[in-house]
């Protein structure tokens, strides 16, 4: 078809099919508009088939590998043989999973009377957009549209992956066979997650990050116990070091390291992983000729209703500014749809939930007590540890806690952090309890069920009010 | 992001109403340049922009009551524009971090950080604030800490709009004690003793719109027959051992409502509507008949779906519970919305001809008038029937005359024989 010869009408055209994206899609499909949703490779976006479940699905499997370890404290005898990890048939089931979840979303958006469309979209101009195809191109016409192209891993120009010798995050996650050795340039949550996977598989890992700890990003007193987790994992963290260079040599990667403390020195591994954060596809999209402006790093901003300067363009997801989260790409997708039906809706909650896979887990909500006490809360603060916890003992769990951060004078939560096992998914009753402006006393005086790890939350809250019955209130 | 508020421009204002935006939504204004015309209780005046940059959001339509203090638009300053070079991205390791997984109210979205004291409210408190347009953060919570309530938000709507209407009204006295004679009559528009002036707005200026759009896009007929009732009410009356039985007040109305449909059944040009967009015109298979319902804030119209499913004790059961919502003013959106004929039962007040307006963009609309006895002539005498009028408003540019009696001759001949009603209801 020639360019610009006949342009598909739609009311709503969606460019990226992320969580962000399918989600507007499918919502607008209940709210009744014609939708047309662009995705050049798989639904589902990086979450799905290069993020959070593959990593999930890595992190779970190292997991149960490890725990084969404890399992002689319990009494359980494995036969002789050596446990191995065969990272070719997890490659297999990895697949499984995400081509069924693949399936769901298409089906999802058919069941909704959304139009998915494989290619590549760029914005012609304020109204229209083209979809290159295998080298066909079709123009669409748009009421409204929504940028949700996310973010690719962001490499520095020093070094160059080759998907062999020196990996992103979605090439680690497609590797057939365990790396004997490991070096992941960023300490982040995603540099974290992988190198501990790895660490459990049998990996020799080495973190090499810019900040004076791990995980910069995340209150202190919550990383303490990865690291120290780390460290047992035999991971080598070198904090305070960046990375100057990088060369494969012999079939091995040299990165040269500088540190204050001991100059200059050369980290080899096997591979090495670049996870120091993503960057925002937003350069070849044709953004100034809709007229949608761009920050310095590529993030284009937006309202409360995820609208662009540009009043019926709209962006969700990685392609905004703010923590590059799924269920941020999905509230936002979600909001943005109803804004365009017409619904009234806004992204206006500071509630925005936070977990990272690490071992032990960390998850939290809300404020931190450092950013309590600058915003001027007097704060109280209450603290209950696994260890105290009944469940936790009997599932051999027993590193981390909970903590609760309350404004002293009205007893309103502020905050909600946990680091323990399963705090991603205990932090849900956190992300709950803050939404609806809960006091300390409403968790306390809630019966939690027992044994189970959510005690910890009630006790915390006891804490706070100084009476938590399985420990010492001081 | 600049918000702008609406300022207090003649003193002591509360509220005022926007008369004219002077600038769209994505328009690049200069410092000082005009931006909207307000009209308060005292001054009309013209609000200028307080930095040069484009307007990103305009909050209120032309004809909307805006308290003090509200922002009505948003301006992003010229300095604070992302800037248009998409090309190069920052290549230092510390510089990008997009890992950071710090929750940060800033960082979600690029409204102007509320003061670290949000108001407290569940997220579902917050939606029906959205959809009240209310600007939740100006509700004051009567729930445990504080905590904004659904009925502080209705409260606070309430109060609101009463305070407007007390403003509008004639409470002479107040005004008096508050100011002199002329600000008193200044404050309430011209008002004197001989014209008063009350603005046309909420349910009374919904209905002249509706009714304008109604006269002005559809070409109105209306035709008038008469009906005798004398056999209606005597098997009405002969039916109220049963509905006393079952606790259900038998009214008229379920009984024109079925001869009406059944009506509608065999003329589906009746039950129909036009679609100018696409020119077609689209009859209608369901039967929803609205009953216009007169309620202290005006008419409203409250809806029976389904109508030809139902029996006449059904029916009788659901418009007293319709009507009774109604003055209440309970009714839902969805039990006002979607009819497919209207009937407006002005009887049980008086009148005997009347010229209804179709509820837009039905194709007709059936009033009912004053039941009474009249001396009627049959077989060249003189009697005495219990007669009723009905005036059939239709939409010519579908139905012609013809049409039209035959239809109301059909519920003519169905309420004259409630026999034949009785056996032709499905
Ligand atoms: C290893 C890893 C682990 C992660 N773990 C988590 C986690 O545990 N929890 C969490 O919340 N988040 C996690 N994330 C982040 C999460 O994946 C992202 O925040 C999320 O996917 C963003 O969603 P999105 O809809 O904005 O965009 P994306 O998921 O990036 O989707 C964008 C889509 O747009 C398509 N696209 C791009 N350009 C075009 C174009 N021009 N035309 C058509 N299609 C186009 C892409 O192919 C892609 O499918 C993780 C990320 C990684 C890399």
């Amino acid at each position: 078809m020639v360019v610009g010869e006949v342009a598909v009408e739609t009311d709503v055209i969606i460019m990226g099919g992320g969580p962000g994206g399918y989600a507007a899609a499918i919502r607008l499909g209940q709210l009744g508009k014609s939708v047309v949703l662009v995705e050049k490779d798989k639904l589902g976006g990086v979450c799905l088939n290069r993020g959070c479940i593959p990593s999930k699905a890595l992190i779970h499997a190292a997991d149960q590998y490890q725990r084969l370890n404890d399992l002689g404290k319990m009494g359980i005898r494995l036969s002789q043989e050596r446990t191995t990890m065969d990272l070719g048939v997890w490659q297999e089931w990895k697949a499984g999973i995400t081509s069924q979840l693949n399936q769901g979303i298409a089906h999802l958006c058919k069941e909704n009377g959304v139009t998915v469309v494989k290619g590549q979209a760029t914005f012609l101009s304020d109204d229209r957009i083209g979809v290159e195809t295998d080298g066909d191109f079709e123009t669409y016409k748009f009421e409204q549209a929504i940028i949700a192209t996310g973010s690719r891993p962001f490499i520095p120009s020093f070094i160059k992956v080759d998907g062999e010798y020196i990996l992103d995050s979605t090439s680690s996650l497609q590797l057939q066979e365990v790396p004997s050795s490991l070096s992941i340039i960023g300490g982040g949550y995603i540099g974290i997650e992988l190198g501990m996977a790895f660490a459990k598989l049998g990996t020799k890992v080495t973190i090499i990050e810019m900040a004076n700890r791990i995980l910069p990003q995340v209150a202190e007193n919550l990383v303490k116990e990865v690291t120290r987790n780390a460290k047992k994992l035999g991971m080598n963290i070198k904090t305070s070091s960046r990375v100057e260079k990088a060369s494969v040599v012999d079939g091995q990667v040299h990165l040269h390291v500088s540190s204050e403390k001991k100059g200059t020195e050369v980290v080899v591994s096997e591979k090495t992983l670049v996870t120091i954060g993503r960057i925002p596809n937003t350069e070849e999209i044709g953004l100034n000729r809709a007229g949608v402006t761009v920050s310095e790093k590529g993030h284009i901003a937006v309202d409360i209703e995820c609208r662009t300067n540009v009043p019926h363009i709209f962006a969700i997801g990685d392609t905004t500014p703010g923590p590059a989260l799924a269920h941020r790409a999905t509230k936002q997708g979600i909001v943005a749809a109803e804004v365009i039906g017409g619904v009234p809706s806004a992204v206006d909650s500071p509630y925005v939930p936070y977990v990272i896979f690490s071992d032990p887990q960390i998850a939290g909500v809300g404020l931190s007590r450092e950013e309590a006490e600058q915003q001027g809360y007097s704060v109280k603060i209450g603290k209950f540890p696994f260890s105290a916890n009944g469940r936790a003992l009997a599932t051999n769990e027993t590193e981390g806690f909970a903590e609760v951060i309350v404004d002293a004078n009205s007893h309103i939560l502020l905050g909600m952090h946990m680091v323990g096992a399963d705090a991603s998914n205990l932090i849900g009753e956190g992300v709950l309890a803050l939404e609806l402006a809960a006091r300390v006393e409403d968790i306390a005086l809630s019966m939690h069920p027992h044994p189970t790890l959510t005690e910890g939350w009630m006790e915390a809250a006891e804490a706070v009010l100084g009476h938590a019955i399985h420990i010492v209130n001081n | 992001m600049l918000e702008f508020k609406l300022p207090d421009v003649g003193e002591g204002m509360h509220e005022g109403e926007i008369i004219q935006w002077l600038i769209k939504e994505g328009d690049a204004v200069k410092q000082d340049q005009p931006i909207v015309e307000v009209q308060t209780d005292k001054v009309n005046a013209e609000l200028t922009a307080p930095a040069a940059g484009v307007v990103r959001k305009i909050f209120f339509s032309e004809g909307d009551i805006v308290e003090v203090g509200t922002t009505i638009f948003t301006i992003q300053e010229e300095n604070d524009m992302p800037a248009t070079d998409t090309g190069i991205i920052e290549e230092e390791i510390q510089v990008v971090r997009s890992d950071d997984v710090k929750v940060n109210a800033e960082h979600i979205t690029t409204k102007p950080h509320h003061e670290a004291v949000r108001a407290l409210a569940t997220p579902f408190v917050r939606q029906m604030a959205r959809e009240m347009k209310v600007d939740i953060e100006k509700v004051k919570g009567s729930g445990p800490a504080g905590r904004i309530t659904e009925s502080d938000l209705k409260q606070f709507k309430e109060n609101n709009s009463i305070t407007r209407e007390n403003a509008n009204q004639h409470d002479d006295k107040i005004v008096q004690e508050m100011a002199p004679m002329k600000d008193a009559i200044q404050a309430k528009g011209v008002e004197n003793e001989w014209e008063e002036r009350i603005p046309l707005k909420g349910i009374r200026k919904k209905i002249a719109e509706h009714m304008v759009k109604s006269v002005s896009t559809i070409p109105h007929v209306t035709h008038v027959d008469e009906l005798e009732m004398d056999r209606l009410k005597e098997f009405k009356n002969q039916l109220k051992e049963y509905s006393d039985d079952k606790d259900i007040k038998l009214t008229f109305l379920p009984f024109f409502v079925k001869a009406i449909v059944i009506a509608l059944k065999e003329f589906k040009t009746l039950n129909a509507s036009i679609d100018e967009k696409t020119k077609e015109i689209i009859l209608k298979n369901y039967y929803h008949i609205g009953i216009a319902t007169n309620t202290k804030e005006g008419l409203i119209v409250p809806v029976i779906k389904h109508a030809d499913q139902k029996t006449i004790f059904e029916l009788a059961d659901e418009i007293r519970q319709l009507a009774a919502q109604a003055r209440e003013g309970k009714l839902s959106i969805d039990q006002i919305t979607g009819s497919t004929f209207t009937i407006s039962n002005v009887g049980p007040i008086g009148g005997m001809h009347a010229t209804p307006i179709i509820n837009y963009p039905e194709a007709a609309i059936l009033a009912l008038h004053k039941m009474e006895h009249r001396m009627v002539v049959r077989d060249l005498e003189g009697v005495i029937r219990l007669m009723m009028n009905m005036s059939l408003s239709f939409d010519h540019r579908l139905i012609d005359g013809v049409t039209a009696v035959h239809f109301t001759n059909r519920i003519k001949e169905l309420l004259e024989n409630p026999i034949r009603l009785v056996v032709e209801m499905r």
